[in-house]
């Protein structure tokens, strides 16, 4: 394998632009990525060309280095400085994404729960009409022209009268302000009807799920009591053929409106448990049988129940690595046999290795916390993250910066713990991440590193994040270095981003 | 039985130790006297089984504070 | 790092040394900061002019194993702090300058609101150059003496 090592008395370091590299696993490729995020796979002998200054001029493996800004005698600034904008931009155009958490109330029980969710007497826990007005007031203020306020719990059509409350201000209140506004719900489907259906549907609303595999899994791990539900029927459906049900009526719906079927579709989210890793396979034919295109392979999390259910849900990330490998090696099976479907974390960071960012806030460099994100609790406290907030529920209150009825946006956004979070999570400051091939791509979540690590730093090597984010950018690149044009033809339609304007909130200038 | 705590002058601020003396003083009796390398307090807790608590307690204030007075940049 | 550990299972202590030559104060310190949370952290120096770090649990008596873990994890959160140390000072530039992108960007650009609440006293308002004085008062003729 090729280090630099073996090369050291031949080194030239004089025609090289600033470059990290990496030897790719079960290739003989070794990756070379630049500061803006172009990157080059290079066999072992053009590395050694490549180290050494010893690359002819007017051969195919020049012109490429050349084109990436890899040599410094055609290093192009310009090119560097567009590339490096395009991942950097949204930094400074504020946050994007409101998560108003309407209610702690949910009638699911999940063994993994994130959100430490509260049961169906605790109305305690619902968030008041004219806090949500607040947190809305707030959110209008962001100077992002783009805005998506997104409803969650708990359980949000639990408190679906504050829904629908926030989405009527919002729209009103947003005639002066004139943002691009959206809405998205997640929700377990399991207290839907048709009168909520259909203001939902009226109101654009996105929707997403969850879905954690086969029928039998997923009513495993979210328990849905059989008693009478929240629309009085006896309910005889578990969890999963509740939520099958509204999936399909929903994609059905939005095609009878004549919306593109391809494009408009219940999103489903899927949180992998100890007990989903050996069904891979059923997964994704779940997904897919569900008519989903898009399945995203969150590994569980050490907030809420996840914490206490430990020896139950988690796993070592190697064997996610494994059971991630397996999915997305079948999704292109499927993919060349003319199956849609594509996995999440693979579409971003082949976005980002093709140079088209997606800003998706945790695999960005600073971290969305603040400054691309904020949660709203359902009591009126304001968080830098959702996981924050899920942090002082498990009682630790230290991502939480102001509260709708006190605090302006800007004491917001401005709080010491934002500015703490945008420079821890910087990765041009991490230790490891400074030196790492996949740093242009790449992303750390200060609320995990500080429940894991007690520091909003964190401690890269240890963290079980890096792992999962390094071994999914390993495989991704071992596939790219196979130079499959069939894979390569998946991957580019993968990133391939069509906007759903149909979600976007009509404006009339008041 | 009192306890004497040694805080070296080049790792502790000695502001930072008075401050700490003084947030935990409802809970013991203290003497403070300097020497040339350490800010030297003896702690005589007001119920002695707390005493270790008490002394491991205000260290602990006494550091944070030190830390926290640095800033974070330096 | 530390060239051994000492565990005291009596009063539930570990203590290790730490050479400053190998690493900055500062990182001792950032390193002491995350643990200070879970266990009672307490520096000296002994006679070499090493740093000797005490832990102690916060809660109930601990084990050989884990007062070892904590020396091992301070260690580890010690080597991060000193790197750490490094980069801000090498990339300084680069770190503040997204961070001042990423801040101004989220708060937006002053409101006249802004404006008129900001509190110019505080700070005295040079102007060697005379900018912010009249054309009139600039450049009046000066009363003869």
């Amino acid at each position: 394998m090729t280090d630099l090592i073996s090369l050291a008395p031949k080194l030239d370091t004089s025609s090289q632009a600033f470059f990290r590299f990496r030897n790719i696993p079960n290739t003989t490729k070794t990756l070379i990525t630049n500061y803006e995020g172009f990157y080059a796979l290079l066999s072992k002998e053009e590395f050694e060309r490549f180290a050494t200054g010893t690359i002819e001029p007017n051969t195919p493996l020049h012109q490429r280095l050349s084109e990436n800004n890899f040599l410094r005698a055609t290093y192009d600034s310009k090119r560097a400085a567009d590339r490096l904008w395009s991942r950097r931009q949204m930094l400074a155009q504020g946050p994007n994404l409101h998560m108003l958490v309407v209610t702690l109330r949910c009638n699911e029980s999940c063994v993994y729960c994130h959100a430490s969710r509260a049961t169906m007497d605790r109305v305690d826990t619902d968030m008041s009409k004219e806090t949500a007005e607040k947190a809305i007031d707030l959110i209008l203020q962001s100077p992002n022209p783009n805005l998506t306020i997104e409803f969650q719990g708990g359980e949000p059509l639990v408190a679906f009268d504050v829904v629908k409350h926030a989405i009527q201000y919002a729209n009103e209140k947003n005639k002066k302000a004139g943002k691009q506004l959206e809405f998205t719900m997640v929700t377990n489907m399991s207290l839907m009807d048709e009168e909520k259906l259909k203001f939902l549907l009226e109101n654009r609303v996105q929707l997403c799920t969850s879905i954690d595999g086969p029928e039998h899994l997923h009513d495993l791990q979210r328990k849905l009591p059989r008693a009478p539900g929240g629309d009085g029927v006896g309910r005889k459906d578990g969890a999963h053929a509740t939520a099958v049900k509204w999936i399909k009526r929903i994609n059905e719906e939005w095609q009878k409106m004549g919306l593109d079927p391809t494009l408009y579709r219940v999103e489903a989210l899927l949180t992998t448990t100890r007990d989903a890793l050996p069904l891979w396979k059923e997964i994704v034919d779940t997904y897919v049988d569900l008519g989903c295109r898009a399945l995203f392979l969150r590994p569980v999390d050490p907030f809420g129940w996840a914490e206490k259910t430990e020896r139950k849900v988690e796993y070592p990330r190697e064997e996610y690595l494994q059971f991630y490998k397996n999915v997305v090696d079948y999704m292109i099976e499927l993919n060349a046999k003319g199956v849609q479907v594509l996995e999440r974390y693979a579409a971003i960071f082949l976005s980002k290795f093709f140079g088209r960012d997606p800003n998706f806030l945790d695999l960005r460099s600073p971290a969305g916390a603040g400054i691309g994100a904020l949660a709203y609790n359902y009591d009126g406290r304001v968080f830098s993250s959702d996981e924050g907030r899920m942090l002082h529920e498990m009682g630790d209150s230290s991502f939480e910066i102001g509260h709708v009825a006190t605090s302006t946006y800007k004491e917001l956004v401005g709080h010491p713990t934002v500015r703490s979070e945008v420079l821890a999570s910087n990765l041009d400051g991490q230790p490891d991440c400074v030196n790492c091939t996949y740093n242009p791509y790449c992303g750390t979540q200060t609320a995990h590193n500080h429940k894991k690590f007690g520091t909003v730093f964190g401690r890269t090597r240890e963290s079980t994040l890096c792992s999962v984010h390094k071994g999914i950018q390993d495989y991704l690149f071992e596939r790219l270095a196979a130079e499959d044009p069939k894979v390569l033809d998946i991957f580019q339609k993968w990133t391939t981003n069509r906007p759903r304007t149909h979600f976007l909130q009509p404006t009339t200038p008041a | 039985m009192s306890t004497r705590l040694s805080f070296d002058k080049s790792l502790y601020a000695g502001k930072s130790v008075d401050e700490a003396v003084k947030v935990f003083a409802a809970h013991a009796t203290f003497a403070l006297e300097e020497t040339p390398e350490a800010w030297v307090v003896n702690v005589t807790a007001n119920v002695e089984s707390k005493e270790l608590r008490l002394t491991r307690e205000l260290s602990n204030y006494a550091l944070g504070l030190t830390v926290q007075s640095r800033g974070t940049s330096k | 790092m530390h060239h051994s550990v000492t565990t005291n299972l009596s009063n539930g202590s570990a203590a290790f040394t730490v050479d400053p030559s190998l690493y900055p104060l500062d990182a001792l310190y950032g390193a002491a900061y995350v643990f200070i949370d879970r266990c009672f952290v307490f520096l000296e120096k002994n006679a070499q002019g090493h740093v000797v770090v005490s832990l102690a649990p916060k809660k109930g008596p601990a084990d050989q194993p884990t007062l070892e873990k904590w020396a091992g994890e301070f260690s580890n959160e010690l080597l991060s702090c000193a790197w750490r140390h490094q980069i801000a000072a090498n990339n300084k530039q680069a770190l503040e300058q997204v961070t001042s992108l990423a801040l101004a960007g989220a708060m937006g650009p002053p409101s006249l609101d802004d404006l008129s609440n900001f509190d110019f006293s505080s700070q005295p308002l040079e102007d060697p150059l005379g900018i912010a004085m009249s054309w009139e008062e600039k450049y009046k003729k000066k009363p003869k003496p």
